[in-house]
């Protein structure tokens, strides 16, 4: 049973066409993550959801039902929003039972719900206080608890830890991913993170100019990433993409450097194409050259340390690229050494479509 | 800055310590002269006792104070001017509000519907009353004329004479020219509140009065409690509209606390005796001014 | 597939507005035109039951008769004082709301207390400065009234000045003075280019407040000096007014400052709300 379930979504803003058609069928306690550039169209697709802004044309169903025209109070869900959205005249706990009062739920259940959310949040001693004399961290437990109260079929989360400093950041995730094992609802999160993303999704939809680029697990993506966009969101840092020529049996480079590439067949010597490498399958040479891997001389020219590991720039075939080399692999810019390069995990773009071969 | 840097080099700074205070020295010279001059002069010309006949300058002690409070005709003033604040007030504030949720999302054409709402207030008070007074006229008035339509046969209400016709007549006046000013404000301060939270709110299942009251209500209430200041203040002192419409009256019966005063100072020549409701006047608003002005925090 | 029910839609939600602001506009319109077309009609047309809702023709008659009576005249009055006072506030408050905000100048009390001052009910004012001006000579003057607009226009621009000045960054005033400039140029070159919009705003609300002000012309004018808002009273009767006349000066009077707003109406907001929403 999906718990929601698009077909043929389109959002009109007058001329400028945000979402174009999208379909999407999120299934009973999955965590979905919309996710992309800004522009995307994500954050209005979430909105059409919720019915906070009205759908051009195509359907929302929620636990079953067509909501598509419904109100965003009769549609069973609940939405955690980017700036907490907190009500500044209530304390605390009249914030997380706002909705529960609303619906005239009697106050000894509302009592009860309240101190079991506070409770999974770990903000109980916090109910008499009110938004502004919280921290930031505090603040987006509130806004979380207010909707978890509520009981509804589909929560939503708009871009929620946008707003917080980077350690937070990562204390949340944690929190949230725990929250979604514990409360086993079916969640749709967006955010423009694609670490967020990775860690919290049971499935990533990237979302481009309105339209679904890919949709699968985390892993499906990284790995197996279908276009150019794709590989180059997922991933930190970024993929290397480099210009290059197909030969009989691997790549040529611009400058000459030759690779191969294992395991595949019918490739067109000649053809112009796109030669797409992970910084994390780029190893210092070690003592052997493992099966599938290349070994290639470079200079280094930059270095930046990242405590465990060091973000190298080196040029390779006409441009720079970036290898995640272990902390004490390199240590000064100029020095002249040899990297591995695991091309088993290398892909190929053709340049024309953008598409992976 | 070239101008500045090369005098810089060649002459020598000058303290601006003082500089402050010649900045605002010109302005606070003027104020006191309008603002607190009257306060004691009035004070004074009220300890004796002059008027169309005399000019006696001794000291009178409390004479005309005592006077003002056995004086029926000012109480009745206060009241007439109290009920037309009481009636006017609550009335603009709701329709202004109501205005203002109207235009509050967008539609296109929006400014230019601002822009013609406001022509009331931005007209002199004056000529507010001139065109009311027109506008109310029994015979060739078009509001009769519209009241006969509605109501099948010929209306004869003669607005800006009969007593019971007359007080509604003003305070239609008075609403039609500043509920736009209500409608201006409360328009801003609506645009204003965080678009997120009702949102949230309408998720959770509020409906709108309960949205209205616990998020928009207090997220609007500073601005809203300044334009009820200003706009109470100005009601009390209203003078314009009703000198058009009826001159206070028929008798004394429209006329307010500032037409009382006028008619007290520039038709009885009772200088001492208007000195002493000036002074009370000045007296009792500044203290209520002063308090409301610190409690809404307008200074900081 | 449902749909959306009839009055939920967005369309129908939008006409209904649009009905319902055109009524608005109706109800508060119509009396000012009304003013405006009595002032193009005939005796005839005025005078008329049941009313002309749309006179034949355009006549200028009515005009022709206030300025050959040289009542037209009162509007140039009004023009002076208002101009006059307008630049003398504008001047004396901008420099001093300035000291208020960079110098904290008097703290909280001076703020309080020029603000209270806008509050004073004129009636109240007035006569005591009669009885001043009475003395001083002033009555029936150009400088008496000029200096008593200027006055109260004051608190006005005080506080709506104090607002604009607060939004200039202080660094560029900073940047100034280690550029090598006195105070004083940092007011005129610096802070007043920057605040130009917000000067403008406010010297066009002094302005119509001063045009359209009554109690203190009544009070403070005989003959020499009458502004248009005193004139038009001399037109109400006992019996019958003359309605054209008070048509026409009214409309003249009102002229100017519907152009006025016409240009200003992007700080409508601001400048009648005297700063109390921010932005």
């Amino acid at each position: 049973m999906s718990d929601l379930k698009i077909t043929g979504l389109h959002k009109h803003y007058g001329a400028f066409h945000a979402v174009k058609g999208i379909d999407l069928d999120v299934p009973s306690g999955e965590f979905t993550v919309l996710v992309g550039p800004s522009g995307c169209g994500k954050s209005t697709l979430l909105r059409c959801i919720a019915g906070l802004e009205e759908t051009s044309a195509g359907t929302v169903e929620i636990g079953g039902k067509d909501v598509t025209w419904a109100r965003p109070r009769d549609r069973d869900i609940a939405m955690v929003f980017q700036n907490y959205a907190l009500y500044p005249y209530l304390n605390v706990k009249d914030n997380i039972a706002f909705g529960l009062r609303a619906r005239k739920f009697g106050e000894a259940e509302v009592e009860k719900r309240v101190a079991r959310a506070a409770e999974m949040l770990g903000i109980g001693h916090l109910l008499q206080r009110f938004p502004r004399e919280l921290s930031g961290g505090q603040r987006q437990r509130v806004a979380i608890g207010r909707a978890i109260v509520r009981d509804a079929i589909l929560y939503l989360f708009d871009e929620p830890l946008s707003n917080l400093d980077a350690q937070l950041r990562d204390d949340m995730r944690v929190e949230i991913k725990r929250l979604h094992k514990e409360l086993k609802r079916t969640m749709v999160y967006v955010t423009h993170d694609q670490i967020e993303a990775m860690t919290l999704a049971d499935r990533i939809v990237l979302l481009r100019d309105g339209v679904i680029e890919q949709l699968g697990t985390p892993l499906d993506l990284f790995e197996r990433p279908r276009t150019r966009f794709v590989a180059g969101f997922l991933g930190s840092p970024k993929m290397n993409f480099l210009d290059a020529t197909l030969s009989a049996s691997g790549v040529i480079l611009k400058d000459g450097t030759t690779l191969e590439l294992p395991g595949r067949s019918g490739l067109k010597p000649g053809q112009a194409v796109i030669l797409g490498l992970r910084p994390q399958h780029i190893a210092m040479a070690g003592a052997s050259i493992a099966k599938g891997h290349m070994r290639v001389p470079v200079v280094i020219e930059l270095v930046q340390p990242t405590g465990s590991r060091v973000q190298a720039t080196m040029p390779l075939g006409g441009a720079s690229i970036i290898a995640e080399l272990g902390a004490h692999d390199v240590s000064r810019p100029g020095e002249k050494t040899s990297i591995d390069i695991d091309m088993t995990h290398a892909i190929i773009i053709d340049p024309a479509t953008e598409t992976v071969i | 800055m070239r101008a500045c840097l090369t005098r810089a080099m060649t002459t020598a700074v000058h303290p601006d310590r003082f500089f402050r205070y010649w900045l605002v020295a010109p302005a606070i010279f003027l104020l006191l002269a309008v603002g607190l001059f009257p306060l004691i002069y009035s004070l004074i010309v009220s300890f004796m006792r002059i008027d169309m006949m005399d000019t006696d300058t001794s000291f009178h002690g409390l004479y005309n104070y005592a006077n003002l409070f056995k004086d029926a005709r000012l109480w009745w003033s206060l009241a007439h001017t109290l009920l037309i604040t009481a009636i006017a007030l609550p009335i603009e504030l709701l329709l202004g509000l109501a205005m203002a949720y109207l235009f509050l999302e967008r539609m296109p054409g929006r400014q230019i519907f601002v822009a013609l709402l406001v022509l009331p207030t931005i007209i002199s008070p004056i000529v507010a009353g001139a065109t009311w007074r027109l506008m109310f006229d029994n015979q060739y008035g078009p509001i009769n004329q519209i009241l006969s339509w509605f109501a099948g046969q010929r209306v004869n209400a003669l607005w800006n004479i009969k007593p019971d016709l007359v007080y509604p007549a003003i305070i239609f006046c008075e609403i039609w020219q500043w509920t736009p000013f209500m409608f201006l404000i409360l328009l801003a301060a609506l645009s204003n509140v965080d678009k997120s939270q009702t949102e949230a709110a309408e998720i959770d299942g509020a409906s709108f009065i309960r949205t209205f009251r616990y998020i928009v209500l207090p997220a609007i209430w500073p601005v809203m409690a300044i334009a009820i200041l200003i706009r109470g203040l100005d009601l009390f002192r209203i003078f314009d509209i009703i000198w058009a419409l009826t001159q206070g009256g028929p008798g004394t019966m429209t006329e307010t606390i500032s037409i009382y005063a006028y008619v007290q100072g520039f038709k009885q020549f009772e200088t001492s005796y208007t000195a002493a409701i000036a002074f009370l006047v000045i007296f009792m608003l500044t203290i209520v001014v002063t308090w409301a002005i610190r409690r809404t925090g307008l200074a900081k | 597939m449902s749909t959306l029910p009839f009055h939920r839609r967005k369309d129908v939600r939008l006409a209904f507005r649009y009905l319902l602001a055109l009524l608005l506009v109706i109800v508060f319109v119509f009396p000012v035109y009304w003013l405006f077309i009595i002032s193009f009609k005939t005796p005839d047309e005025i005078f008329a039951f049941p009313p002309v809702w749309y006179p034949e023709s355009i006549q200028f008659a009515n005009y022709k008769v206030l300025f050959k009576d040289g009542d037209a005249a009162t509007v140039g009055n009004s023009l002076i004082l208002a101009t006059v006072s307008t630049v003398f506030a504008m001047i004396l408050g901008t420099i001093a709301a300035y000291s208020l905000v960079r110098f904290k100048t008097g703290g909280e009390n001076l703020a309080v207390w020029i603000i209270s001052q806008r509050m004073m009910p004129p009636v109240a004012i007035v006569f005591p400065v009669f009885l001043l001006y009475v003395w001083l000579g002033w009555v029936d003057s150009y400088t008496g009234l000029i200096v008593l607009y200027t006055a109260f226009s004051l608190p006005y621009v005080i506080w709506m000045m104090r607002g604009y000045i607060e939004d200039i960054p202080l660094e560029l005033e900073e940047s100034a003075l280690v550029d090598g400039c006195t105070r004083w140029e940092v007011l005129w070159k610096v802070v007043l280019p920057m605040a130009r919009s917000g000067l403008f705003a406010t010297a066009v609300f002094t302005f119509i407040f001063a045009w359209n002000d009554f109690l203190f012309a009544l009070v403070l004018t005989r003959t020499e000096v009458t502004t248009y808002t005193v004139q038009v009273t001399h037109y109400f009767g006992g019996q019958s007014n003359f309605w054209a006349k008070i048509a026409a000066m009214s409309v003249l009077g009102t002229i100017p400052v519907f152009i006025t707003v016409a240009i200003m109406q992007r700080f409508l907001v601001r400048g009648i709300s005297m700063g109390a929403v921010k932005g």
